[in-house]
């Protein structure tokens, strides 16, 4: 009798175990769902934070959800539709649509201003002291576009120096080592390299190419076609976000619900935001319109994919306008 | 040779040591590496190989809390006094990534006991129970099926020859690769981290307990069809009580083998658990939080198999090592 009850209560642990495996397995969306966005950490995306935590979505009536990934992850997501949308660089967009997983850029967050640079060792004084020396980033990312932007400007190509590609975060070794005469990097690695190698300078960062990298919303086209309504009450929350975060009076308030996302004190956290410009809606709307020049979403996504296919990073350049749809500055 | 006989009495070949020699020799395995490390941390003359910097001086791009190799400090400390300016101070100091004992055991404590600094945000002990349910599934669905496989692998030669060429093979893939795919299959949740548990121990507890079924004194079997046991018997009644103790035994270490993959298989999908603390913490750096977190992985992996091995002596008193006590 006791063995009875024993296999009767273990078959139900078994059976309820199963049971809810299939509901963690399952994850089919309909419309009565909430809509689902994947975010990782980075300023522009963090802000987001501030909305969550003082429950601004709700209040516009807005059924969303978000996810906290690694960044590479939260693209990953994205790529096997399993999230309906996710923030990441325009050039990244344009990756993870080579790759087959169409996206819509539909909010733009911010452009990095100053936390995407070039870091040149003691003696190194600008990017024109780089000729014929060795230069280390990780090949392809965006600050491998910066070095090759920051060449452009000094009227240099890229064949005067030497590419070693190093991981993002091996690069402060790297420098501090000695064979290279600069690094391109970002933050939080850009702060530990200028510690770790006494001397160094940055010779140029995102600050003097504004544009060069937005950072956006991207969702799937689908659920932008069926969830429009839904979509586009993000822009209020936005907006909401972008004041609170820049006015000096709730300042402090918003520092303190980012900085707890990534387990930060405010001071630490305080650092990496001067370097990523908040971009209002107005300021959006702007960059919306289509132009040449990194003013533009539209031009900075062109100068992007003339990079990925030159880096052979995918093979067939990307038709640029069907990534981008100005729905919610409308 | 007082000595010699000394050392003998500690170094009998496979001789059980008094209970007090094993309760010494137990602790010493743990003290030899902290005092190790608190040599290397709290003595400066061992190794410090940086310059803390307390008072950056004159030195226009020395900061305060930087930490700076000793050569180039000294240069800046001699460049300053032979231009009569103000010079920098700083005391000796380890890298950045070896925090000193006391800094890891403050940051065990705090991070338990501070409140989550986010709104909705987790516990220490909520982020575990995380980690720990991610584990417990992927443990437990990877034995429902590896323990029968195995069984039967090690039993009958025909179901070994079907399965454990391929296992061999699969074994050899590294879980972690599994991450994007088991994303696309099983969603951003626990289902991918489950899996990736899964994939990374059933291979291994196929073959692992194949073997140990395989070492079954062949006698006992032969006993068993002598006086005419049914086959489902002859698993049931001789086969597995016989190699209940050694399974046992691999499961305790296929647990183990199972929180290996935790990291990894964390990685994957939404960030969560234990892991999504110490990827964060490492990226700024903070490694004192990051050695806790470590630690903390480290005593519940132990405290487990201590429990387990505890039962096991209770459960299977007839079998002891054969050690000369």
């Amino acid at each position: 009798m006791f063995f009875n009850t024993k296999v009767s209560s273990f078959k139900k642990l078994i059976l309820t175990a199963s049971l809810s495996m299939t509901f963690a397995f399952s994850n089919t969306s309909h419309a009565a769902e909430p809509l689902k966005v994947a975010y990782s950490d980075w300023p522009g995306f963090v802000a987001w934070q501030v909305a969550i935590d003082k429950g601004w979505f709700k209040e516009a009536g807005l059924d969303i959800k978000f996810d906290w990934f690694d960044y590479g992850a939260s693209m990953e997501a994205f790529a096997a539709g399993k999230v309906d949308g996710v923030f990441v660089t325009n050039g990244d967009a344009l990756v993870v649509g080579s790759g087959g997983a169409k996206n819509t850029m539909i909010l733009i967050t911010d452009y990095s201003n100053g936390n995407d640079m070039i870091i040149g060792k003691p003696g190194v004084k600008s990017i024109k002291d780089l000729k014929g020396k060795k230069v280390g980033t990780e090949l392809g990312i965006v600050d491998h576009l910066l070095l090759l932007d920051g060449l452009e400007k000094a009227g240099m190509k890229e064949s005067d120096i030497t590419l070693v590609n190093v991981k993002i975060n091996d690069t402060p070794q790297a420098l501090a080592a000695g064979d290279l005469a600069a690094i391109g990097v970002f933050e939080p690695s850009a702060s530990q390299a200028l510690k770790l190698v006494p001397g160094s300078k940055p010779i140029y960062t995102s600050a003097q190419s504004p544009g060069l990298i937005y950072d956006v919303l991207t969702v799937s086209p689908a659920s932008l076609s069926s969830r429009k309504e839904d979509w586009k009450k993000l822009i209020g929350v936005w907006g909401k976000v972008v004041t609170y975060i820049n006015d000096p009076k709730t300042q402090a308030d918003a520092v303190k619900i980012m900085s707890a996302r990534d387990g930060l004190t405010p001071a630490e956290y305080k650092k990496f935001m001067k370097g990523t410009r908040l971009l209002s809606v107005a300021e959006g709307k702007a960059a919306y319109v289509k132009a040449d020049g990194l003013k533009s979403l539209w031009g900075s996504t062109k100068n992007a994919d003339n990079f990925n296919v030159k880096n052979a990073i995918y093979k067939e350049p990307q038709d640029i306008s069907n990534y981008i749809d100005p729905v919610l500055y409308k | 040779m007082k000595s010699f006989s000394l050392l003998s009495g500690w170094f009998g070949v496979r001789q059980e040591l008094s209970k007090e020699r094993r309760t010494i020799i137990g602790w010493a395995s743990f003290l030899l590496p902290i005092l190790i490390w608190c040599a290397v941390s709290y003595l400066p003359f061992i190794w410090h190989p940086l310059v803390l910097v307390e008072n950056i001086g004159d030195v226009d791009y020395f900061q305060e809390g930087m930490r700076i190799e000793k050569t180039i400090f000294k240069e800046e400390f001699e460049n300053m006094q032979s231009n009569g300016k103000k010079v920098p101070q700083g005391i000796p100091a380890n890298p950045i990534y070896l925090p000193a004992p006391h800094e890891v055991a403050k940051a065990f404590y705090t991070a338990f006991t501070t409140p989550p600094a986010q709104k909705d945000g987790l516990w220490m002990h909520e982020s575990l129970w995380q980690s720990i349910k991610v584990i417990f599934w992927g443990f437990v669905i990877s034995s429902l099926f590896g323990v029968p496989l195995g069984i039967l692998c090690g039993t009958y030669s025909v179901v070994a020859r079907l399965f454990e060429p391929f296992i061999e093979f699969f074994r050899y893939l590294p879980a972690p690769a599994f991450g994007a795919l088991m994303v696309a299959v099983l969603g951003i949740y626990d289902g991918p981290k489950i899996a990736i548990i899964v994939i990374g121990t059933f291979f291994q507890q196929v073959l692992v307990i194949s073997n140990t079924t395989r070492k079954l004194d062949y006698s006992l079997i032969e006993a068993a069809m002598t006086l005419g046991t049914s086959k489902w018997k002859l698993l049931h009644h001789v086969v597995i009580p016989g190699i209940l103790p050694n399974l046992y035994l691999d499961m305790r270490i296929l647990l183990g083998w199972a929180w290996t993959y935790l990291i990894v298989a964390e990685l994957i999908g939404t960030s969560s658990g234990i892991t999504l603390f110490i990827t964060q913490q490492a990226r700024y750096q903070h490694f004192e939080n990051v050695y806790a977190a470590i630690f903390i992985i480290g005593f519940i992996g132990l405290g487990t198999d201590l429990f387990l091995a505890w039962l096991g002596r209770r459960m299977f008193r007839w079998d002891r090592p054969a050690n000369k006590v």
